[in-house]
């Protein structure tokens, strides 16, 4: 059932940080996406002991959120792995372009890497001494790249597919389009013989089909009001700045919410409340889900 | 991690535990989850990560 062969770890973090997907090939190693910034030392950590004194020749990218890439860096201060990216975030990562890349949008951290190749849709890679498809899938982020493996029937889902959803469709925030997108997502990978997902955050799972109704059934309450995407990416981003820090001043909230260009996009664009009152219902949100608690003048996370 | 290298402040997993965890079988997750408490009481965490 869950049974991957001992040459593909998976390193299950948490939400602030992806999990990572390292390859052990008989000539070769690489890992799939990188974790937070935060956490980066864990994540060299983490991929030292698992190597036990190999080389990482490789580092590659699902897409470049900060929580997937933030790792990046030390690895390649370490190793100084060829690292390939998609191809379409190619000019934004060569000029470190802030503003293109999402880490300022999201109101993120990410420290600087350089890449040495890129991947298209379509390209095979070889990972692990097996050949492994590129796909590309839109939605969460219009140029994510999930991977898959025919031979052992294995998907790398990144934030294209969760056990329970997806990730936050950030090109709907903007006004652009990607419910449409995640639905073909969801369809290209109804396509695929897979017995096992790998997804960018949370455990390994085998119910593909079960995973991709939820996923759908999520997708289709999300579309019939956009209002509710912003919100959940309103909860999300709070939530992900909890994570980071642990503890935020119920006073800072509303300005740490307009410091984030892409919700401020999205309360222009669906939302159109003040920022204290956002801040309140964000609030009140992640209270309710026992995601953070208020501890005086403190929300912590939970 | 804790200020001792040792666990994960957000999971309280040491790191071979973490590199475990992908292939493991619910009993060897039981058996770490049972330690959590105990742990959480034991670790102290540095300011930062």
């Amino acid at each position: 059932m869950n049974a991957l062969p001992d040459s593909i770890q998976v390193f299950e973090r948490g939400w602030l940080s992806s999990n990572n997907i390292l390859l052990l090939g008989r000539h070769d190693t690489a890992i799939i996406d990188t974790g937070y910034l935060s956490h980066a030392p864990q994540t060299l950590e983490l991929v030292r002991h698992a190597l036990h004194g190999r080389h990482l020749d490789q580092v590659i990218n699902t897409h470049l959120h900060s929580d997937h890439c933030g790792g990046n860096a030390i690895l390649q201060a370490h190793y100084g792995s060829r690292t390939s990216i998609p191809v379409a975030e190619a000019e934004k990562v060569r000029h470190w372009d802030v503003e293109a890349l999402s880490f300022k949008a999201t109101g993120q951290r990410c420290d600087r890497f350089t890449f040495d190749a890129t991947i298209a849709p379509g390209d095979v890679l070889k990972l692990a001494d097996l050949e492994w498809q590129a796909l590309g899938a839109p939605g969460h982020d219009p140029h994510s790249l999930i991977f898959y493996c025919p031979q052992e029937r294995v998907l790398v889902s990144a934030d294209a597919l969760w056990e329970n959803g997806f990730g936050v469709i950030f090109p709907e925030l903007d006004g652009l389009s990607g419910f449409a997108e995640e639905r073909a997502t969801l369809d290209l990978i109804a396509g695929l013989d897979v017995r096992l997902v790998i997804p960018g955050h949370g455990a390994p799972f085998n119910d593909v089909a079960g995973a991709l109704a939820r996923a759908r059934s999520r997708l289709d309450y999300l579309a019939a009001d956009p209002v509710r995407n912003a919100q959940n990416a309103l909860k999300v981003l709070l939530k992900f700045l909890l994570l980071e820090r642990q503890r935020i001043a119920l006073a800072d909230v509303p300005q740490l919410l307009l410091a984030m260009p892409v919700f401020d996009t999205a309360n222009r664009n669906f939302l159109h409340q003040t920022p204290e009152q956002l801040g309140t219902w964000a609030v009140s949100q992640l209270v309710r889900a026992a995601a953070a608690r208020i501890d005086g003048e403190y929300l912590l996370n939970e | 991690m804790d200020s001792d290298r040792q666990y994960c402040m957000g999971c309280l997993r040491t790191i071979p535990e973490i590199i475990a965890w992908g292939k493991a079988d619910d009993d060897y997750k039981r058996a770490v989850w049972a330690e959590l408490p105990l742990r959480r009481q034991t670790v102290h965490f540095d300011e930062e990560e």
